[in-house]
């Protein structure tokens, strides 16, 4: 499902203006990493394409529909957004039940979210306490429980909302891989993100925003080249990207695989 | 984007300067001098006279008025109503005009209207202190003249609750419309998402509760030594001197409730 964002403008209540005109498309299945400082817009921005925030100007759509013209409760069978703090929506007695909520608003059938459920638990590896009360659980553990709970909707489009923080690197890798099946089944996923090692090694494009503006939009090793505009809106490029920038390797790498594989084409050339 | 925690506007203005207690005991004389001081007029004088100049000193007139007439005016209005039209005909009262069975007394509008003046009074000195004064600030103040810890902080957790409480609030409906679920629908559907709206937020602040005791705890929240402060709050001569002359202001509104007529 194509996600377009038009010239699109938002000013908060209090008068702060968080958006100054942002315009992008995300085509369906894409991967998008959010990177940028507080305060640069990121959420706002996000929160749009689900409707929980109407433009001041502009427009966003998200398929065919208007955003303007649909309800939050709508527009959830299209978007999924995992919120940033799981005891934010927890509110039932067992994981299951937590995990069927979605669904359920959204009038599935019974065996379709049966079916969707069992699915949503096995990605984020829940199974075994489908039966636990979510309170129970450690706060990563939690932290899956929303996860699962919002890919149980089966949106074309899921929003993570800083799915990384606070989370240690056996969550890290979980969550990983829930990002990487939904990629799989051509979901789109959008995530923002403080993480930059986690947005390097998952994305294949990064949406830097500045002062309610996009700095950079573009593959991810495109952006992560761009260290002094990056600078501007507090993000560091990962330590490798920097290191081979260091070391003068003619292409911007993010991960080990990349690192390594430019390193040895870099030494060999060198003898 | 938070919501803001307090009703406080940060300004630079000679009334935020006051130092709190003074603020605080001059809220207290305008409260009991409205209730116990002489007069018809006076809580009317204290508002135009009082209250409302000092909102100018402050430079939240703007904030003033607009809380003062979103909170007072209804329940002053209200209040109003009530009080004359149900006040109790003692027999010898004027009768203004009639509504239906009620009578409506010179007396009882009078009564309504002293009570409805006074409790405005009450109410928008309240405001106006909470306007210019930081609730952490009229706290550590407090605890530097030896008030308890656990006190000044029952005081500071009650003034910051509800805007917290609703500040969570809106993100637990966020999140759960996110989920598809409906807050707008018929009656049967909006009692439906009561408790996915309170579970959490419930929930949330008892786990909040013991985390808050941990983290005052960790800065050596009972502990019996005397505590430094790392704000400098302003004590003058002139805040002393206020002070008296409102405490005169107070002994002399109970006096004027003793003295026999």
């Amino acid at each position: 499902m194509r996600i377009v964002v038009n010239e699109l403008h938002h000013t908060y209540p209090a008068g702060v203006e968080a958006l100054r005109g942002i315009s992008l498309v995300i085509e369906a299945g894409e991967q998008v990493a959010m990177v940028g400082q507080n305060g640069a817009g990121k959420t706002t921005l996000v929160k749009h394409f689900n409707g929980l925030l109407q433009p001041t100007q502009g427009s966003v759509h998200i398929g065919d529909w208007d955003t303007r013209e649909h309800a939050v409760s709508q527009l959830a069978a299209r978007v999924g957004y995992v919120f940033q703090n799981p005891d934010e929506q927890l509110f039932t007695k067992n994981v299951h039940d937590e995990v069927a909520f979605g669904p359920r608003n959204l009038g599935y059938s019974p065996e379709r979210i049966e079916r969707l459920v069992e699915d949503a638990l096995a990605l984020t590896e829940l199974t075994d306490k489908k039966e636990t009360n979510p309170y129970d659980l450690s706060s990563t553990w939690r932290k899956m429980v929303a996860l699962a709970s919002i890919i149980s909707m089966d949106t074309p489009v899921v929003i993570f909302d800083e799915p990384t923080t606070g989370q240690d690197a056996a969550n890290i890798a979980r969550i990983a891989n829930v990002v990487r099946v939904l990629r799989e089944r051509g979901k789109t996923v959008i995530t923002i993100t403080h993480d930059i090692d986690f947005c390097a090694e998952n994305f294949e494009r990064i949406i830097a925003l500045a002062q309610g503006r996009v700095l950079l939009d573009g593959p991810a090793n495109d952006v992560l080249a761009e260290d002094e505009l990056l600078a501007t809106t507090y993000v560091d490029p990962p330590q490798l990207t920097r290191l081979g920038k260091r070391l003068g390797l003619p292409v911007t790498v993010r991960d080990e695989e990349q690192f390594l594989a430019a390193y040895r084409e870099f030494i060999g050339t060198e003898k | 984007m938070k919501d803001k925690l307090t009703f406080y506007i940060e300004r630079e203005s000679s009334l935020h300067r006051v130092n709190p207690l003074t603020k605080l005991v001059m809220v207290f004389a305008f409260i009991i001098l409205a209730f116990f001081g002489p007069g018809f007029w006076l809580p009317s004088l204290l508002v135009v006279l009082g209250i409302i100049p000092l909102s100018f000193l402050g430079r939240v007139q703007r904030e003033y008025f607009r809380t003062a007439g979103r909170l007072l005016l209804p329940v002053v209005g209200f209040l109003f109503l009530m009080q004359s039209v149900f006040h109790p005909d003692v027999g010898d009262s004027r009768v203004l005009l009639q509504v239906w069975v009620l009578n409506v007394t010179v007396e009882g509008v009078r009564f309504a209207y002293l009570t409805a003046s006074r409790i405005f009074v009450m109410v928008s000195a309240f405001i106006l202190f909470l306007l210019t004064t930081h609730p952490s600030e009229l706290m550590s103040d407090l605890t530097r003249r030896g008030l308890s810890g656990t006190f000044a902080y029952v005081i500071t957790a009650t003034l910051q609750i509800i805007p917290q409480m609703q500040a969570k609030a809106s993100t637990i409906i966020d999140a759960q419309r996110s989920r598809g679920l409906d807050t707008d629908g018929s009656f049967r559907k909006r009692v439906g998402a009561l408790l996915p709206l309170t579970g959490p937020l419930v929930f949330g602040s008892l786990v909040e509760v013991e985390e808050r005791a941990i983290a005052i705890e960790a800065r050596a929240f009972t502990s019996k030594l005397e505590k430094t402060s790392l704000r400098e709050i302003p004590d003058t001569k002139l805040d002393k001197a206020a002070r008296w002359f409102f405490l005169l202001l107070i002994v002399l509104a109970f006096g004027s409730k003793l003295w026999p007529s």
